[in-house]
């Protein structure tokens, strides 16, 4: 089942387990320059919202309520990143859940089109919570392209890239959770080990207030957006530890994410939308940091080939003309930050 | 609280502006009762109706039939079947419920509605 909580996603299977599932986020983030440089991790700027999209009346687009889901809103160019979290049950190891993520049916991890069930050849998933985090597609080992937003119908979207069409757009996501017997299995052996290498989330979660700032936007936007990839990062999609067959095929949940152009946001919904963020050169100028973070001991899956010659949103001149990407900042040196599992002392006590 | 009678005519009255089809007649018509019932239970002079017939008249007056039917004083059977089967978890639960504001009973009840794509 699938609950919109405090503008998180909270997918479940309580029939497994009271605790087996997950909690996703969207992070408003700074749009990394498309310099051509490898960059850290941006902070997190804060969760976008999220509504049931089938609340509003979108008029004209009113058939986008056929997908189900919700809705968010984003700013043109604006970048977003994905956090999960497990749904924690104390003492007890985190319920393993595999995650496909897509844009516009296409796989963020393997390229491949949408399909809903989970291969490994290439690896089409995430596994959480080995996996705490995707920024963008993967395009290298060890390398993202951010996931920047972009109008539909302009050829920037990876959609759009690799279908020559624009007919989905938005997010795509569909969890499958560890059969209930492997579970019980690697709690019994590997509680410990697997406790040991849980990410606390608090460590990931550099929340600023971002400031009300001019940006330059499209006069007459779209309402739907689609994902196209913006900057490159360092940031590694790891490879599902466990074998296929420990996967539940048979109970997966999904959702689609219909995004928004955040202009159109208070017509919609009649909400104020998120104020735009403020850009990395900003950022970095007011000494806050970046993030490098290195799973343990875990492995990278190689670049998805057929994501490998995507062009970032930079780099791309729309079929009207236009080119949404803003002017990148000056080098800058950034600040960093290190991310590690977070270790508590038992101190002394009587 | 308004009552059910009198809530009903407000609502088929202000329907019956700009329509025929919701004067008395018509409507007692299409929910297989007497005007003359319809009347009365309008002015609240007998009782509110059967359970089938209540939710007629919310099918007729496009209203919701669980609202109506608990102005009515009933609870429709499909909702009466589920809390027997478990009623002390399900009498737990809307206990449990009961002070919350709206959309805390929200999350409980609301999931993320999959579609077609």
């Amino acid at each position: 089942m699938i609950y919109l909580t405090d503008d998180c996603l909270e997918i479940s299977f309580p029939e497994l387990q009271n605790y087996a599932g997950i909690r996703i986020n969207f992070q408003r983030t700074l749009r990394i320059p498309d310099d051509g440089q490898l960059h850290s991790l941006p902070p997190g700027l804060g969760k976008f919202p999220l509504r049931h999209i089938e609340d509003f009346d979108l008029t004209k687009h009113n058939h986008l309520k056929e997908r189900g889901g919700i809705i968010m809103p984003m700013f043109q160019a604006e970048a977003m990143w994905l956090n999960f979290t497990s749904i924690h049950s104390f003492g007890e190891l985190e319920y393993p859940i595999a995650v496909k993520i897509g844009t516009g049916k296409i796989c963020a991890v393997s390229g491949e089109g949408w399909n809903s069930t989970l291969n490994r050849h290439p690896q089409d998933y995430l596994v959480v919570p080995e996996q705490p985090w995707i920024d963008g597609y993967n395009v290298k080992k060890g390398r993202i392209k951010q996931f920047i937003a972009a109008p539909m119908g302009k050829g920037y979207t990876v959609e759009e890239q690799l279908t020559d069409e624009a007919s989905v757009g938005g997010l795509q996501i569909q969890v499958f959770p560890m059969k209930q017997e492997f579970y019980k299995r690697f709690n019994d052996q590997q509680k410990q080990e697997l406790r040991d290498r849980s990410f606390d989330e608090q460590s990931v979660m550099y929340s600023i207030e971002p400031s009300c700032l001019e940006v330059n936007y499209s006069s007459e936007p779209s309402l739907e957006m689609g994902l196209a990839p913006g900057g490159s990062m360092r940031q590694e999609i790891y490879e599902d530890p466990y074998d296929l067959e420990v996967w539940d095929m048979r109970k997966s949940e999904r959702c689609f994410v219909t995004i928004a152009n955040a202009d159109q946001w208070m017509s919609i919904t009649g909400e104020e939308p998120p104020m735009a963020p403020i850009t990395a050169g900003e950022y970095t100028k007011a000494g806050l940091p970046w993030f490098e973070y290195y799973g343990d001991d875990q492995t990278a899956i190689e670049g998805a080939k057929l994501l490998g010659n995507i062009k970032s949103v930079k780099n791309i001149t729309s079929t009207d003309g236009e080119n949404i990407w803003p002017k990148d900042q000056s080098a800058f040196k950034a600040k960093l930050a290190w991310l590690t599992k977070r270790t508590i002392s038992a101190g002394k006590w009587p | 609280m308004q009552g059910f009678g009198t809530y009903v005519r407000s609502q088929r009255e202000a329907l019956a502006e700009t329509s025929k089809d919701f004067s008395v007649r018509k409507v007692a018509k299409a929910i297989g009762v007497e005007p003359a019932f319809l009347s009365k239970v309008e002015r609240e002079v007998v009782s509110p109706p059967s359970e089938a017939k209540v939710i007629a008249l919310a099918k007729t007056l496009g209203e919701d039939q669980d609202v109506l039917l608990a102005m009515a004083g009933k609870v429709s059977s499909d909702l009466l079947n589920i809390i027997r089967d478990r009623p002390a978890l399900f009498a737990e639960l809307i206990r449990k419920l009961k002070t919350e504001p709206d959309h805390a009973v929200l999350r409980v009840v609301r999931e993320v509605r999959d579609g077609e794509w």
